[in-house]
């Protein structure tokens, strides 16, 4: 059993809802990430944003989560779009060659607005 | 390899062909400044006109076949990458010290010796890194700087020449260093980088003006022929072994050279690069060995991998081999146009003195740029103390070696030499109780991430490990210790240890349990979101990927994973 190191906080943007992410995404944090992001899918949420702006640390289950999110989104007709991938979580990103499968924003704002944009 | 978006033609990309022909003019233009070095050993050598030539000539058409045999793609010899050669400084002494002893038929046999060092080197990079450490690879480069810039001087200043000749010859050493460094501090794009070319033809208008290029210098150029081939091996080659050291410190130098190259090649061709791949880094070496057994037996000049080039080629965004084919055809041409040669030939010794101090100031800089991107910690402080005093005590007391018994002439006899062995004895010395090692105990049950991450970072601290490799070392351990207790089913204690000693950062984790695979190949999405196995071997892709080798032991239920990391 991993000590969880990892907290949430969700904004409502208009129609877009933005996770920033702090601490380490490790298998213990991608659960309670994965846990609220379906409930945030099952509650009508179709275009969502995840901060990484304050990730020390991303590991292959934090990658899955992400990859499970895109899939979810993508059912929906919605769209994810990641922000504030730097330093050591874009080596990583680049690390585990999945770098390409996002779209990533430099900061939370431009991400919102991208996704609040799509399809207007 | 992901091609940067700086990049406009990568290594693999055929740009069209005005595109390649241009770009290997351009490298043509800035590795023909340093044909000043064949031009001197012929000289100093004391040669004839003609047979200087043949020098240049041939060491043209070693340079055009060591520009192809670097950008090969597959086979085990060169880079892979457009990394063309040039004559190199680290070569001229040890050839001007062996012409004055033995004649240049002594010179070229021994560059073909210091060849075949440096093929045999280039096979034992990786298990030499402790002993060639980045600060004395740094050393090396200013102590060539250091010999190659009293060397210049000599010539700038005109030792020995008449009185009515002085003024002249410093008015053409006045303008083409004037030139040369006017243009590379105050102008920039074609004119700085064609900065030393400018110089040296302003030094040759000049020369023309005052006199010190003469009319039967201009003759020579006249009467060469358009096309006819270099006299090759026409003063054949012999050996001496009390040279042997002066050559091998040449090819080890090379060797350095060619790591820190071929590495730079690497990094501004793929945007995902994440370490140096040894295999391209040692065909690089081997490739550099060849081209000088080549250079040796046909009679040019010593040559080595061109930083400037790579420069270059990351500066125009043209980093196509085919642009490292296109050098390699070039040169050869030029080879058999002794008139090209010919213009080599006549130029003024206060020419050649600016172009090689410009030159030296150059390699200098890079020397301790590359020593102190390092921590100077007490040891290294020695190492490169004693060694750069025992380099410069010999720049400045020339007669140094004159009471000395015969073999050890060559040693003491070269600054580069001399100082050079120094701080390999040190470094080799200070090894002594270099490496640390420590560990700690987890559990499964109740494993704090946080903890393991401040125990390595505190531990790195303290052995002065480089930031960027401590990130990888938390991440993989992060990583490792979370896929074994997810998918490992460990039962006890996970026992971690750390290792370093400068060069290595070792980490190794044993527990009771199942062994982790760790892929060559990441597997496919659908994979990593839809079953266990996909993620765990996603893990252990990132695990190896994070790594510079990696290894998985099983002794019965006992697991061992171990990760070195290049430091």
């Amino acid at each position: 059993m991993l000590k969880q190191s990892m907290e949430l906080a969700i904004v409502q943007e208009g129609a877009v809802v933005s996770i920033a992410v702090k601490g380490r995404l490790d298998s213990v944090g991608s659960d309670m990430l994965k846990a609220r992001i379906s409930q945030l899918i099952e509650s009508g949420t179709t275009r969502l944003v995840i901060d990484f702006g304050q990730v020390a640390y991303i590991s292959s289950a934090g990658f899955r989560v992400l990859l499970v999110a895109a899939r979810q989104t993508e059912h929906t007709n919605g769209a994810l779009a990641l922000s504030g991938v730097g330093g050591e979580v874009r080596r990583l990103f680049d690390l585990a060659a999945l770098t390409e499968m996002f779209t990533i924003l430099p900061d939370r704002a431009q991400a919102v607005a991208a996704l609040a944009n799509r399809d207007r | 390899l992901k091609k940067p978006t700086t990049i406009t033609y990568a290594v693999d990309d055929r740009p069209p062909l005005v595109v390649t022909v241009l770009s290997g003019l351009q490298h043509v233009g800035i590795i023909a400044i340093v044909l000043v070095f064949p031009l001197l050993l012929g000289r100093e050598a004391g040669l004839p006109a003609d047979q200087t030539s043949d020098i240049l000539g041939t060491t043209m058409l070693v340079l055009g076949i060591g520009a192809v045999l670097q950008s090969l793609p597959r086979g085990g010899i060169g880079a892979g990458y457009l990394c063309p050669p040039v004559c190199t400084a680290a070569y001229l002494g040890p050839s001007l010290l062996a012409a004055k002893t033995g004649g240049i038929s002594l010179a070229f046999g021994m560059t073909a010796f210091g060849g075949l060092v440096e093929s045999a080197l280039s096979r034992l990079l990786r298990p030499l890194r402790p002993y060639l450490p980045p600060e004395v690879s740094g050393l090396v480069v200013v102590l060539i700087g250091v010999s190659l810039g009293s060397l210049a001087f000599r010539n700038l200043l005109g030792i020995g020449l008449p009185q009515a000749e002085q003024l002249p010859h410093f008015s053409v050493a006045a303008v083409t260093l004037g030139t040369m460094v006017g243009l590379s501090v105050w102008s920039h794009g074609g004119l700085r980088l064609f900065c030393a070319l400018i110089g040296m033809a302003a030094g040759y208008a000049v020369a023309a003006v005052s006199g010190v290029l003469t009319t039967a210098d201009l003759q020579t150029v006249q009467s060469a022929p358009l096309v006819s081939a270099p006299g090759i091996a026409v003063h054949g080659w012999s050996w001496d072994a009390s040279l042997a050291i002066a050559f091998g410190v040449a090819a080890l130098s090379n060797c350095v050279r060619a790591i820190g190259d071929v590495t730079i090649c690497q990094k501004i061709n793929n945007a995902d690069w994440v370490r140096p791949d040894m295999r391209s880094i040692s065909g690089g070496a081997l490739a550099s060995g060849l081209t000088n057994i080549l250079g040796g037996v046909l009679g040019g000049h010593g040559v080595s991998t061109y930083t400037s080039s790579v420069g270059l080629a990351a500066a125009t965004g043209v980093t196509s081999r085919q642009v490292g084919y296109a050098i390699g055809g070039i040169f050869v041409v030029l080879a058999f146009m002794p008139k090209a040669s010919a213009v080599f030939l006549i130029m003024p010794a206060p020419v050649i003195g600016a172009a090689t101090l410009f030159t030296s100031a150059i390699i200098f800089l890079n020397g301790l740029q590359i020593i102190t991107s390092r921590l100077l910690d007490a040891r290294r402080t020695l190492t490169i103390g004693l060694g750069l005093i025992a380099g410069v005590t010999v720049e400045v007391i020339l007669a140094i070696a004159d009471g000395s018994s015969t073999w050890l002439r060559p040693v003491i006899g070269s600054s580069l030499v001399f100082g050079t062995l120094v701080a390999l004895a040190f470094n080799l010395l200070f090894r002594v109780g270099v490496r640390q090692h420590v560990e700690m105990s987890l559990r499964a049950d109740a494993h704090d991430p946080a903890k393991v991450e401040e125990f390595l970072r505190r531990n790195g601290a303290l052995w002065g490990a480089r930031p960027d490799i401590v990130n990888r070392v938390v991440f993989g351990a992060g990583q490792l210790v979370e896929a074994v207790i997810e998918h490992g089913n460990p039962s006890g204690a996970l026992e971690l240890q750390a290792r370093f000693d400068e060069f290595d950062f070792d980490l190794r984790l044993s527990y009771e349990g199942a062994a982790l695979e760790l892929p060559e190949q990441r597997p496919s999405t659908q994979e990593i979101r839809d079953t266990d196995a996909g993620a765990m071997r996603l893990a252990g892709f990132l695990l190896r990927r994070n790594a510079d080798r990696a290894r998985v032991e099983q002794q019965g239920s006992r697991v061992a994973i171990w990760f070195l990391f290049d430091h």
